[in-house]
């Protein structure tokens, strides 16, 4: 069953919420963390409007969640249940929830500083809810919850006159426009776009068909009148002829009562209804029992609001169209005014033009395409239906958009300062019970892109600041490697000699595993009472199965504190797969810790590698080489890599 | 005589001169922006000061915010919302009794018909990713915060506190210590830098600092004055391994002199690290206890804090 069903704030209030399970408030946390925040989940987070079928579910140990997102309030509606139990009509409990909620309380939620949003009478709304769409659920999978919850409220009523049903059927068969609708289980949404689309077609034809058989559509509009008069809910009745399970594919239509143009109902039947409404309405409404009459109350107000809910998303599609000449012309006119002054509201195809430069701009920056389109249309997606400030271009709310995603994008989630990592695993506090050892560091990286130098230049900052270094060559591969290590310790221990840090080299030659090499060399140096071990490793493509398989043995051997990718600055697509493929090489329970960027100073601006690896990985970059000397490493500074990245030059 | 003047003077404006014109195009001109700057300047309750609430995640943000707006009129489903992660920031409206700052939030102001002082408590969202949001509001000199960020109107409101908000149960167990550390460092920098990047003789304004140490009611929570000297002692640790980490990418060897005197937090040469050093900077910090739920100290003293600040 349902664990817990939430409505909050995306400033992090609770506004309504269900529990029947109590569920941890972290469960909930790390959802937002994670899909909202860091963007994990592989299709990009915050989707405005998709409905909670199209967000992918969220999994956190026992639980999932369904979501959708409001943003235009800024609203999120979860439902938490157990993994284990599969429910189906989840998707719709969430939909409706959002579709309700948003329909009763949007002026209370647009209200300037202020968090509080009365919705206690919201209860009786969700029960209802939840009811209709758990007996939906238990009847029958095929047919769409909404429908069989309308038929059910009128299933004790005696049945329809058979003449009315074959009028109906008659009528829906000649269609050709909406008989496709017939095995359609989908939501009253997908079925009602279909309709509309095929509107106008569906409606001549129904015409036409009518002309020809006047006898019947007649007959079954002078049935309704007396039948209507003598039912308590006339609204409902129409769904009477729904309950034999014929001829309910239109009842997304039928709800439409609400908007009359919408609906694809004869005409007949349209003009005959609003007049029996209001007889009913005033005779039998003061004299019913209040308490019986609530549910059904609720029920009609609610597939109301759904109904307008669906009405306007209708409306909103179709608002495409040009509403004429003239218009156009002024709206043109004012946009162009608009564009200069400010104070404009966005839309998507305002943006797409705006867009497509800035995506151009960041390929020119060599940030990868995936990752300059992903990165554009979380920004236009932020944007669409925003307004401009004053004086405020497009271009110039695109870029601060921009600056600002890429800030978030780049902005590591924790803590990097290395210093005080050694300072913790090597010389613990005395209330943590961990055991002093020395901090592993380990580097891979493709062939050639600096692992060694940047190795050294690591142990050269580590030494400036007193600490004593092992350094274990896992190289055992390329001819030279060793002795190229050796050559940056003997260099490295001339330079700090003065300065007090001491370093040395763990080596066991050629041909060994890399990984007991590793290992051997951890041992070695908790022995000796080193403080921090670096370890290098052999070059291997990132694409070569047999050479990355061997990462995660060495992962589990030497269990190093941080493994270290080197990337270069100058790589240009490929940074993705490679940042891909090493981030999954160490096993299920491990990945990368960080990045380092080597020959930055190479590239100028174009320091797009950098966002494409993030972007592939979510692993933080740590430091930037700048340069070839052992001081030219730098720690990596978000503010500095996003002005360059928005550098016009 | 007055007569003839007057004629003169008629003639005179209406004869095709340079000068005539001149002055008829800066009228034109000049008459729209002063009007502009009269009216905007004549609509202060637009501008509420503001206080800005900092702090890392699950300190209890959110739920002081949602504490003090149910304060006066509690909602029968108790004082405090739910509250889940935030990731944008918010702001309440918020009135304080300006004759005597002590009065409880769950005073009704009205009902008393005591005159009320109106500010804005803006919530960050704590998170990593997020906070650099928050901190580009306290860059500048006369630290301003756009009301546009949550409602309509784009006027800017002043930032006259800081409130930092930590969680002292966590503090006691190691992970939580550095990473709340490292934000209050931050926020204390961008304050200093401040100081420094005034413009002209006069100095910004004094910045108080309020932390604000929550979730007293928790047994297992550490009283004010040792979350003070803990997290006087982590800045500390900080600004050591920041001094000799190494250099952020973009700092160009000439500047490295300037760029080291910007980032030593607090007095200079001194070893130690503590809140005190900061009066150098116009920042003034106090460490007050509280409890946001359950049945600790509560959330008053804050009050009172903020109440004589705005």
């Amino acid at each position: 069953m349902l664990d817990t069903f939430e409505i909050l704030t995306t400033s992090g209030v609770v506004l309504w919420s269900r529990t029947y399970a109590s569920v941890s408030p972290t469960v909930v946390n790390n959802f937002i963390t994670d899909v909202f925040i860091e963007e994990k989940s592989s299709v990009a987070g915050a989707k405005n409007g998709a409905s909670a079928a199209e967000n992918p579910p969220y999994k956190h140990d026992q639980h999932t969640l369904r979501w959708t997102f409001e943003k235009e309030l800024g609203i999120i509606f979860v439902a938490v249940y157990r993994s284990l139990l599969h429910i189906s009509w989840i998707d719709k409990l969430v939909d409706n929830i959002r579709a309700i909620f948003v329909g009763l309380y949007r002026d209370e939620l647009t209200k300037p500083n202020t968090t509080i949003v009365e919705c206690l009478t919201f209860d009786q709304y969700f029960d209802q809810q939840l009811r209709e769409l758990e007996q939906a659920g238990g009847k029958s999978e095929g047919r769409a919850p909404k429908n069989e919850v309308l038929s059910e409220d009128t299933g004790d009523e005696p049945p329809s006159p058979p003449n009315l049903t074959r009028g109906q059927q008659a009528q829906r068969g000649a269609s050709p426009g909406s008989s496709p609708n017939v095995s359609r289980p989908g939501t009253p949404s997908a079925s009602h776009l279909l309709v509309a689309k095929a509107g106008p077609v569906a409606k001549m034809s129904r015409r036409a068909k009518k002309m020809q058989n006047t006898n019947s559509a007649l007959a079954s509009s002078g049935d309704e009148g007396p039948a209507r008069k003598a039912k308590a809910k006339p609204v409902k009745r129409g769904r009477k002829w729904d309950a034999d399970g014929l001829a309910d594919e239109d009842d997304g239509i039928q709800l439409d009562y609400s908007i009359p143009t919408l609906t694809s109902d004869s005409e007949v039947e349209a003009g005959a209804r609003p007049g029996a409404v209001e007889k009913v309405d005033a005779s039998t409404w003061g004299s019913q029992a209040k308490g019986k009459f609530v549910l059904k109350d609720l029920g009609d107000e609610v597939n109301s609001i759904l109904a307008d809910a669906d009405a306007k998303k209708n409306a909103a599609s179709k608002t495409d169209a040009p509403s004429g000449l003239v218009g156009t012309g002024l709206s043109a006119i004012g946009g162009l005014f608009r564009n200069v002054v400010g104070g404009k509201v966005l839309t998507k195809q305002d943006l797409d033009k705006a867009m497509k430069g800035m995506e151009e701009h960041l390929l020119k920056k060599n940030v990868a395409r995936e990752a300059a389109v992903r990165l554009c249309e979380g920004v236009e997606k932020e944007l669409v239906g925003v307004k401009t400030g004053s004086f405020e271009s497009i271009n110039a709310k695109i870029q601060k958009a921009m600056e600002a995603s890429l800030t978030k994008m780049l902005t590591p989630t924790s803590s990097l300062d290395l210093l005080r990592e050694i300072d913790a695993i090597t010389s613990p506090s005395a209330t943590s019970l961990r055991k002093a050892r020395p901090y592993v560091m380990s580097i891979v990286g493709v062939n050639g892109v600096g692992k060694s130098t940047n190795l050294s230049k690591i142990c050269f900052f580590l030494l400036q600041n007193k600490y004593k270094v092992l350094i274990a060559a896992g190289d055992t591969f390329r001819s030279g490697a060793v002795e190229q290590l050796a050559v940056h310790v003997r260099n490295l221990k001339e330079l700090t000699a003065r300065e007090g840090g001491q370093v040395e080299l763990y080596q066991k030659g050629y041909g060994k595993d890399a990984a007991t090499v590793a290992k051997d060399a951890v041992a070695y140096a908790a022995q000796e009472g080193f403080n921090v071990v670096l370890i290098d490793t052999a070059g291997r493509r990132h694409n070569d199965q047999r050479l990355m398989s061997s990462l995660e043995k060495f992962a589990k051997f030497a269990q190093p504190d941080k493994i270290l990718m080197v990337g270069e600055a100058l790589v240009g697509t490929d940074s993705v797969a490679q940042a891909r493929n090493f981030n999954a090489a160490f096993g299920s329970g491990r990945s990368l810790d960080g990045f380092i960027i080597s020959k930055c100073d190479t590239v100028g601006d174009m320091v797009g590698t950098l966002v494409s690896i993030v972007h592939a990985t979510n692993v933080p970059v740590l430091f930037v080489g700048v340069g070839q000397h052992y001081s030219d490493l730098r720690n990596f500074s978000v503010k500095w890599a996003v002005e360059k990245l928005l550098s016009s030059t | 005589m007055s007569l003839q003047t007057l004629k003169d003077l008629l003639e005179v404006s209406l004869t095709p001169s340079p000068t005539v014109i001149i002055l008829g195009l800066v009228f034109c001109v000049v008459a729209p922006i002063l009007l502009h700057f009269l009216y905007s300047t004549a609509t202060p309750y637009t501008t509420l000061p503001s206080v800005l609430l900092l702090g890392p995640p699950g300190a209890g943000k959110t739920a002081l915010t949602t504490l003090f707006e149910r304060g006066p009129n509690q909602p029968p489903n108790g004082p405090v919302a739910k509250t889940h992660t935030s990731q944008v920031p918010s702001s309440i409206e918020l009135s304080v009794n300006s004759d005597d700052p002590s009065t409880s939030y769950k005073t009704n102001l009205d009902s008393e018909g005591a005159t009320a002082k109106k500010f804005l408590l803006v919530d960050t969202p704590g998170h990593p990713k997020l906070r650099a949001q928050s901190l580009v509001h306290l860059n500048s000199a006369e630290p301003t915060i756009k009301s546009s960020l949550v409602s309509d109107g784009g006027a800017k409101s002043k930032i006259k506190a800081v409130v930092f908000m930590v969680d002292a149960a966590a503090l006691a167990d190691g992970d939580a210590l550095p990473s709340a550390a490292e934000y209050l460092y931050d926020v204390l920098l961008t304050l200093q830098k401040r100081f420094h990047s005034r413009n002209g003789s006069r100095a910004p304004a004094s910045m108080p600092v309020l932390v604000a140490a929550n979730k007293l009611d928790l047994f297992t929570a550490l009283p004010a004055a040792l979350v003070k000297s803990n997290l006087e002692a982590e800045l500390g640790r900080i600004r050591a391994a920041r001094s000799k980490g190494l250099l952020d990418s973009g700092v160009g060897q000439d500047e490295v002199a300037a760029g080291e005197e910007g980032d030593w937090l607090g007095g200079d040469g001194s070893e130690k690290f503590s809140f005190a050093q900061m009066m150098e900077f116009d920042v003034d910090i106090d460490v007050i206890g509280g409890s946001v739920i359950g049945d600790g100290p509560g959330a008053e003293k804050w009050w009172k804090w903020i109440g004589e600040r705005v």
